[in-house]
């Protein structure tokens, strides 16, 4: 009996560790000092960072990374909003189509999607250029947004708004200074999930993206698939980690992420 | 635009109506045999994410009480941090220098390299780590519904152990348990970074030759006709889950 709790707990921490293993190891292997990361280490140094920060070419794509995914999740939430405004409250009779709909793509592979969607913009002239990349990792985030939305939305009690109209406020009002800041949470939850998976989307940017816009995990993909691992990448890839894992972190103790989604 | 064809050496397309891509696909030894590979390497992932998942999400919904949030954080890592960075730690975690071939060799277990990378065994390894959040996540909700003393309530009538999980806990799981299983399936079936990268190239699956026909070879007509074959086999997991939730519900 308590052998067996034991050995519980053991499978569970193995499991756990093989979780977050690869990224242990990813950010341990950006301070080899070496150009071919090898186990045990020869020697430990800061000197791939100092790379990573010095390259122009890594941060054109960081930066690039950085404008799309912030646009992208502000995109998302905002008609993320729109709609599950309409969805919770409307009273749509179509309410029922509509969201399946919009959550649909949540299940649709992103291969299929991408591959599709390289036709479509190379008929409508979109394919490389910026719009099109900020179009696409908007619909990746939108139904997620709508999803995390939906179920803020839906505890938030709509007389309050009533309530505050019959006071006299304009819609709009009314809306900012009563349901908005209740449903809050949700909106950042949104908003932060939207900008890591577009930031960290790979598998339809590299599809879609261009030499003129490229984002930074398509660099580093087309880097891997080309030379295998440069040490700037794992550089860069460590400090990406380490950014994710607060704003997780962050977002669990704050907002209950695993609660959300 | 799967029923287009496109002419050997044009890029441009004839969009009379044809079945030859999927003539190609079933014809070709080489795309069934892709297939082939693909749904084994599917359903071995699935099946270690259910393995690994079930003590995982166990422990998380009734031992860790204050560390609950803290565990599932980890679990959802590898969900937000895409499908690439860890990937990458994966290549220097397995690679023949890498942590585990390091480790075991300065421990002198092994003189020579343990081959994982390039291999179906490294694409398994990449696979599972990448889905085993599809798998938990359904699971713990799931397990969430069962009171937190059912076990002690089924040992007090007399029940053991073994018994306790087949005819309580796992009768619960189920509804998580395949809702996760066709997450996982459908995630493994159509990922192409992890096999790309983590088989550098030599192992094909049916996911990274449609992205070789899109972006390589841009045979835009044949890569959408891969694309089909892949939504059909979606289509048919999501109905064979649907069957099975129904099934696990009138079961009692």
């Amino acid at each position: 009996m308590k052998l067996k709790t034991i050995l519980w707990a053991a499978l569970t921490f193995a499991v756990l560790l093989y979780l977050i293993a690869p990224i242990a190891v990813l950010i341990f292997s950006a301070f080899d000092d070496g150009k071919f990361f090898r186990f045990p280490p020869r020697e430990l140094s800061l000197r791939w960072f100092r790379a990573a920060l010095d390259s122009s070419e890594y941060r054109s794509a960081l930066v690039n990374s950085t404008i799309i995914a912030c646009l992208a999740s502000v995109l998302s939430v905002t008609f993320g909003m729109m709609a599950a405004l309409g969805l919770t409250r409307g009273g749509l009779r179509s309410r029922p189509a509509i969201e399946i709909l919009l959550l649909a793509p949540l299940t649709l592979p992103l291969v299929v999607w991408a591959i599709a969607l390289i036709q479509i913009y190379a008929r409508l002239g979109l394919s490389g250029s910026f719009w099109g990349l900020l179009l696409a990792h908007t619909i990746i985030i939108l139904p997620l947004s709508v999803r995390i939305l939906m179920a803020t939305l839906s505890n938030i009690d709509p007389n309050l708004e009533d309530a505050a109209r019959s006071l006299g406020a304009r819609p709009m009002r009314a809306f900012a200074r009563t349901t908005l800041p209740l449903a809050m949470p949700g909106v950042l939850t949104s908003a932060a999930f939207g900008f890591l998976i577009s930031f960290n989307d790979v598998v339809v940017t590299t599809f879609i993206a261009g030499a003129s816009w490229m984002t930074f995990p398509v660099r580093m993909y087309s880097q891997l698939r080309g030379q295998g691992v440069d040490p700037i990448t794992l550089a860069i890839g460590a400090m990406i980690v380490a950014l994710t894992l607060v704003i997780v972190a962050l977002g669990e103790a704050r907002f209950k992420w695993s609660r959300r989604i | 635009m799967s029923i287009w064809s496109q002419p050997p050496g044009s890029l441009i397309l004839d969009p009379t109506p044809t079945m030859e891509n999927y003539v190609r696909i079933a014809g070709d030894g080489y795309y069934i045999r892709g297939l082939l590979r693909t749904l084994w390497l599917s359903l071995s992932t699935t099946a270690i994410a259910a393995l690994l998942a079930l003590p995982l999400s166990w422990w998380i919904v009734l031992r860790a009480g204050r560390f609950r949030g803290l565990m599932l954080t980890l679990v959802l890592i590898p969900m937000v941090c895409g499908a690439l960075l860890p990937t990458l730690g994966l290549m220097n975690l397995l690679g023949p220098l890498g942590v585990i071939n390091g480790t075991l060799k300065s421990l002198g277990l092994i003189d020579r390299s343990w081959k994982m990378l390039g291999n179906q065994t490294g694409i398994l390894i990449g696979l599972v780590h990448a889905f085993l959040p599809l798998m938990v996540l359904p699971l713990v909700s799931a397990l969430d519904r069962l009171p937190a003393d059912v076990e002690s309530a089924a040992m007090s009538l007399g029940a053991n152990r073994r018994k306790v999980w087949r005819r309580v806990i796992l009768p619960l799981a189920a509804p998580g348990l395949i809702a996760g299983s066709a997450l996982v399936f459908c995630a493994a079936l159509t990922s192409f970074v992890t096999p790309l990268i983590l088989g550098q190239g030599k192992v094909a699956t049916f996911a990274t030759m449609a992205y070789q026909q899109a972006s390589l070879v841009l045979d835009w007509p044949f890569a959408s006709a891969l694309a089909v074959v892949m939504l059909v086999i979606l289509a048919l997991i999501g109905a064979g889950a649907w069957g099975a939730q129904r099934w696990a519900a009138d079961t009692p």
